[in-house]
C-alpha cells in the first residue's frame, strides 16, 4: 500500500522523531511511505477557538495536499479526528470541497487504528522491558471511538507491563488553546491526572496524541517528578530496534 | 462580598483554592456518575433509551408550537390559569401579582431552575412575603444567600459544620453536625411552614401535553407538600419542558431518573392534573401555570443551537466534566452551570460581556456530549457559541492577530519551516535543560506550570526532504 | 402578559412553518424492556426492590397471616400511641377489605381521613400528627419497587405524606413489570385523576456532604403489604 504520512503541526515542530519513527513502521510493514509537500495543520487550534474562516483555510491547505493519496495516517486522534469531525460542516456550504474532504475522511487513520484495524498487524514484534500506563486521549476515544487498537499494540509488545491508570477517562487538560486561555483551571486538569500517573505507578506514560503528553510531562517535569512520556509510535520504534 | 461581584478569574481563583470545595465536587461527580452507570447498565441497551430520548426531544422542539397550544388549551379547558412570560421581568411580575392578589404571606417552593433563571425570591421578599426554599439543599443556600452549585446537588459546597452554623440562628441554639440531626432539624423546622403555607411554587420536569399534566420527581417528599397542602399553586415552567403524552412520559423518566442520581424512579414522582377535582379532599383549588420563553424562542429559531432546547436538566454533563470537577459551579457565575449551563446561559442571556467567557470553561473533551443522557452535542455547542464570539467581534484584537498570522503562516509549509528555524533560535534565552521554561504572554500562560519541549533544530517536513533529497 | 395566539405565532415563526393543525404522528419509541415471566415473579422482585429502597414489606395470602405481619410490625406501638392521640392511625375512607377486618380484629381503630374536619387545615394537622398513614394503591411497579396512588374524593393526598410511616396495600395482581405499563394503563382510562402519586421508598436526600439521610420532608418508615389472593 502508499500510505502518505500526515506530520501533524505538532510532531513536526516539536517531535520530528514520532514522524520518522512512523514512516520507518509503516516501511517495515513493507509500505511505500510518502510525505506530500504543502500539508501543514488540520486548522483544530483555530476552530476549537471559534476563527472559522482561519481554520478553513488550513484545512484546504491539508486537503490540497493529500488529494492524490491513497491513504493518509497521522500520530494524532485529535487531528485526525478534527478531519473526521468538524470538516463536513467546515465545507457544508462549499460542495467541491465538501466532496475532497469526505474523500479524505474516508482515507484517513490515527495511527494505531490503522495498524491494527485496518492492516490487522497487532503484533510488530516490538520487545521493551518496562511498567507502563497509558492515557486514551479523548478526541481519540470519544471522537474516533478508538478503543482496543492501541491496547492491542502494547499487549504484543514482549517486556511490557500494562499498568491501569486511575481515573483515565478524564482529560488531561490541554484541549489545546484551553492550556494558555484558561491556564488555571487546566493547571488544575493537569495536576490531578499528574497524580493518577504517580499513583498507577509506571515508569512510563504512553499516549497517543503528543498534545496531551506534552501537557502532561510538562507538568511532571515542573513538579520535579519526571516519568517519562512516550508516543505509542516511539516505544514500538524503540522496542522494534532490538 | 458574593460571588456575583467577582472576576471570573477571581471566581476561578476563590474555587481552586477551595480544598473542601474541590474534594465535595470530586465525591459527589463521581458518586452520581458511577451510580448512572450502574443505572444505565442494567436497562440492557442505554444506547437505545438515548437514542429514544433524542428522538423524542427533538420531535418536541420541531413541534414546539402544536404542543404548546395543546397543553394551554388542556389546562384552560380545566380552569387552570395559564400565563405566558416573553421575560424573566414578565415571570416575576406574573407570580408577584398572583402572590399579592391572595395577600400571601408565606410562599413555599420545591426546587425550580426557573426562579432561579428569573431571581424570583428577592422579587417577593421585597413585596413581604415569606419565600421558603423546601428543598434541604435549596434551603441552605438560601440562608447562604448564594446561587445552586450543581443542578441536582445544589449545596454539595457546604460542609456539615457551615449548615450546622447556617441553621443555628434559627434553630436558637447550638446544632450537632451530623446529618441525622441536620435532617431532624429541617424535617420539625420545616413542618411548620408546610402546614401554614398560602401558596405552593413549583418546577416542573415535565408538562404533557395531550393530557395538560404537570410532571414532579423529587426525593425529599417536599415536591409532594408544595404541591398538596397550599390552597394556590403555581407551577414556573421553560417552555421547552413538554413531552408529547404518557407513551414519551415513561422514557424520559428513565433517563431522568437514572442520569441524575442513578436511580430507577426518583423516590417520588408526581403527575399533577390539576387543579383538584371538587370533591378531591386535598390539592390546590387554584392552579396558574407560568410558562417562560426568556429567549428560548430565539434558540429555537437557531438552527446551530436548537438542540440545546433538548436538555432535561439531568446533571450528568456535570457529573464527567473534568473543568465542572475542579471548580464545582460557582466559579461560573452563572445560575446553570456545568457543561449545559456554559451553553445556554450566553444564548438565554445574550450578553457577551458578562458570559462570554463560559464557552471556554471546556477543555472540549467531550465528555459531556458523551455522558448525556438525549445526546446533545455540547461540546460542539460550545465551540459554535465560540464562533459566534469571534464573527460578531467579541474576541481580544490580540487573539484575532494571532488567528491572522496562524493562518497565514499554516497554509504556507515553506514559510512556516523558516518561521520554525527562526523560533528555534529565538527559544535558547528561555533553555533549560533542553525544555523551554519561560517566555513571553500567551506562552508564559504555559510555562507558569509547564516546561515545553524544545522547537526541534529541523522540522520533519525539513528532516524528510533532506532524506529523501539525498538519495 | 402575552396572548396564546402571538405567543404560539412567534414559535411558528421560528419554526418557519404555520402551526401543525393536527396531532404530530407519534415517534417510535424501540426499547428493550424490562418484563417478568409471571404475576408472582413480579410480587417477589416488586418486593425486594422496595426493601432494597429501605422499605419493609410482606407478601400475606390469608387472614391471618396479615394479623402476624401487622402485629411483627407494629407490635404494641399503635397501644402506645392511642394513649396520647386517638387519631393517631389515619387512613383512606376504603381500604382492601382483608387490611380492613384486619385491624378490626387487632381492635386498631381507623381515623378517616377525609372525614376526619371539614377544614382542611385541621385535616392536614391531624394528618401531620398521626403515627401512620395507611393507604391502598392502585398499581406498582416490579422493577422500581414503586407503588402507584391515583387521588379520589375518598383518599386524601396527605394520608401517605404527612405522617411518619406510612403503611400501604396493594394486590399481587397490580404490580406491573415496568412504569411504561403502568402509564400505558391510565392513560386507557382518559383525563388522569387530579394527581398521581408514584412512591419508590421513604423520603431521602443527599444533600448534606452527599450523605444519604432518610425523611427529611415525607414519610420516615415506610410498608407495604402485598395480598395474595
Amino acid at each position: 500500500m502508499k500510505v502518505s504520512l500526515f506530520a501533524t503541526c505538532l510532531t513536526n515542530a516539536f517531535y520530528p522523531e514520532v514522524d520518522l519513527t512512523m514512516a520507518k513502521i509503516l516501511k517495515h510493514l513493507g509500505h511505500t511511505v510518502d510525505v506530500p509537500e504543502g500539508q501543514v495543520c488540520c486548522g483544530q487550534i483555530a476552530f476549537n477557538s471559534g476563527y472559522v474562516d482561519d481554520a478553513r483555510e488550513v484545512a484546504r491547505t491539508l486537503i490540497d495536499s493529500f488529494e492524490r493519496s491513497e491513504v493518509v495516517v497521522g500520530p494524532s486522534g485529535s487531528c485526525i479526528a478534527m478531519i473526521h469531525h468538524y470538516y463536513p460542516t467546515l465545507f457544508e456550504k462549499e460542495p467541491v470541497y465538501l466532496k475532497k474532504a469526505e474523500d479524505l475522511i474516508h482515507k484517513s487513520y490515527e495511527f494505531t487504528q490503522f495498524v491494527v484495524d485496518v492492516l490487522n498487524k497487532p503484533d510488530l514484534g516490538a520487545h521493551y522491558k518496562a511498567k507502563a500506563t497509558y492515557h486514551p486521549s479523548c478526541h481519540a476515544t470519544r471522537l474516533l471511538g478508538i478503543g482496543e487498537a492501541p491496547l492491542k499494540l502494547l499487549q504484543h509488545v514482549k517486556g511490557l507491563e500494562l499498568l491501569p491508570l486511575p481515573e483515565a477517562q478524564l482529560c488531561c487538560g490541554f484541549g489545546g488553546t484551553f492550556s494558555v486561555k484558561m491556564p488555571k483551571i487546566s493547571e488544575a486538569m493537569v495536576a490531578e491526572k499528574a497524580e493518577h500517573v504517580l499513583t498507577s505507578g509506571a515508569d512510563i506514560l504512553l499516549g497517543l496524541d503528543m498534545g496531551c503528553l506534552m501537557n502532561i510531562s510538562g507538568y511532571l517535569e515542573k513538579i520535579n517528578k519526571p516519568v517519562k512520556t512516550m508516543h505509542i509510535i516511539q516505544l514500538l520504534g524503540e522496542g522494534m530496534k532490538s | 462580598m458574593t460571588m456575583y461581584n467577582l472576576t471570573t478569574d477571581q471566581r476561578v481563583d476563590k474555587a481552586l483554592a477551595d480544598n473542601f470545595l474541590r474534594q465535595a465536587t470530586r465525591r459527589a461527580t463521581d458518586r452520581l456518575r458511577n451510580n448512572k452507570y450502574k443505572a444505565s447498565d442494567e436497562l440492557g441497551n442505554w444506547e437505545e433509551w438515548r437514542n429514544a430520548g433524542e428522538t423524542i426531544r427533538k420531535h418536541v422542539i420541531a413541534n414546539l408550537d402544536f404542543y404548546l397550544q395543546q397543553l394551554i388549551e388542556q389546562m384552560e379547558k380545566r380552569g387552570v390559569h395559564v400565563h405566558l412570560a416573553k421575560t424573566p421581568a414578565d415571570a416575576v411580575g406574573i407570580v408577584r401579582n398572583i402572590v399579592r392578589e391572595h395577600d400571601a404571606k408565606s410562599v413555599l417552593k420545591s426546587k425550580s431552575m426557573i426562579s432561579e433563571e428569573i431571581h424570583l425570591n428577592h422579587a417577593l421578599e421585597e413585596d413581604g412575603a415569606a419565600v421558603v426554599e423546601t428543598d434541604l439543599g435549596e434551603y441552605i443556600i438560601q440562608i447562604a444567600g448564594e446561587p445552586p452549585s450543581h443542578i441536582i446537588v445544589p449545596a454539595m459546597h457546604k460542609t456539615r459544620q457551615q449548615v450546622a452554623d447556617l441553621f443555628e440562628p434559627i434553630a436558637g441554639h447550638a446544632l450537632s453536625s451530623d446529618t441525622p440531626t441536620l435532617t431532624r432539624f429541617v424535617r420539625i423546622q420545616m413542618r411548620e411552614q408546610f402546614l401554614r403555607g398560602d401558596i405552593g411554587i413549583t418546577g416542573c420536569n415535565f408538562a404533557v401535553a395531550n393530557t395538560g399534566s404537570i410532571v414532579m420527581v423529587t426525593n425529599e417528599g417536599n415536591g409532594r407538600m408544595v404541591s398538596t397542602l397550599p390552597r394556590v399553586q403555581i407551577t414556573l415552567m421553560g417552555m421547552e419542558r413538554i413531552v408529547p403524552s404518557f407513551r414519551e412520559l415513561d422514557i424520559m423518566l428513565n433517563l431522568l431518573a437514572r442520569s441524575a442520581t442513578g436511580q430507577r424512579l426518583s423516590s417520588y414522582t408526581t403527575i399533577l392534573t390539576p387543579p383538584k377535582k371538587s370533591a378531591d379532599s386535598d390539592g390546590p383549588e387554584e392552579y396558574h401555570l407560568v410558562i417562560l420563553d426568556h429567549n428560548r424562542s430565539e434558540i429555537l429559531g437557531d438552527k446551530l443551537f436548537r438542540t440545546a432546547l433538548n436538555c432535561i436538566r439531568c446533571g450528568a454533563c456535570f457529573n464527567v466534566c473534568p473543568v465542572y470537577r475542579q471548580l464545582g459551579g460557582h466559579a461560573y457565575g452563572s445560575v446553570y452551570s456545568g457543561p449545559i449551563g456554559s451553553v445556554i446561559t450566553p444564548l438565554l442571556e445574550k450578553d457577551w460581556k458578562k458570559w462570554g467567557h463560559l464557552p471556554y470553561f471546556s477543555s472540549l473533551c467531550g465528555a459531556c456530549t458523551e455522558g448525556c443522557p438525549v445526546r446533545i452535542p455540547l461540546h460542539d455547542l460550545l465551540v459554535k457559541l465560540r464562533m459566534r464570539k469571534t464573527q460578531s467581534g467579541h474576541t481580544p484584537q490580540v487573539e484575532q492577530q494571532i488567528f491572522k498570522a496562524y493562518r497565514y503562516l499554516f497554509t504556507r509549509e515553506k514559510t512556516l519551516r523558516r518561521a520554525l528555524r527562526l523560533g528555534a533560535h529565538l527559544q535558547r534565552p528561555f533553555v533549560r535543560n533542553h525544555r523551554i521554561t519561560g517566555g513571553p504572554a500567551p506562552l508564559s500562560n504555559w510555562t507558569k506550570s509547564r516546561t515545553l519541549p524544545m522547537v526541534a533544530p529541523k522540522p520533519f517536513m525539513q528532516i524528510w526532504a533532506d532524506l529523501n533529497n539525498k538519495r | 402578559m402575552t396572548n396564546t395566539t402571538e405567543f404560539i405565532n412567534h414559535l411558528a415563526s421560528k419554526l418557519g412553518r404555520p402551526t401543525p393543525t393536527e396531532t404530530p404522528p407519534p415517534v417510535e419509541i424501540s426499547v428493550p424492556q424490562y418484563r417478568l415471566s409471571n404475576t408472582e415473579e413480579r410480587a417477589s422482585i416488586f418486593l425486594q426492590n422496595w426493601q432494597a429502597l429501605g422499605g419493609k414489606g410482606a407478601i400475606v395470602k390469608s387472614d391471618n397471616d396479615m394479623l402476624q405481619c401487622l402485629k411483627e410490625w407494629f407490635g404494641d406501638l399503635p397501644v402506645t400511641w392511642f394513649k396520647d392521640n386517638p387519631q393517631a392511625l389515619i387512613a383512606w375512607d376504603m381500604l382492601p377489605s382483608i387490611a380492613e377486618s384486619a385491624f378490626s380484629t387487632l381492635n386498631w381503630p381507623l381515623t378517616r381521613y377525609t372525614q376526619s374536619s371539614l377544614d382542611p387545615r385541621d385535616r392536614y394537622s391531624i394528618a401531620a400528627h398521626a403515627e401512620l398513614g395507611i393507604t391502598g394503591s392502585d398499581l406498582g411497579i416490579a422493577l422500581s419497587g414503586t407503588i402507584v396512588m391515583n387521588s379520589d374524593p375518598l383518599r386524601g393526598r396527605a394520608v401517605s405524606l404527612l405522617p411518619p410511616r406510612h403503611l400501604a396495600f396493594i394486590e399481587t395482581t397490580k404490580i406491573r413489570n415496568n412504569l411504561f405499563e403502568v402509564l400505558e394503563e391510565i392513560s386507557a382510562l382518559g383525563t388522569p385523576p387530579a394527581a398521581i402519586e408514584m412512591i419508590s421508598g421513604p423520603s431521602r436526600t443527599s444533600d448534606i456532604e452527599m450523605d444519604l439521610s432518610i425523611g427529611v420532608h415525607g414519610p420516615i418508615e415506610v410498608y407495604v403489604v402485598v395480598t395474595d389472593n
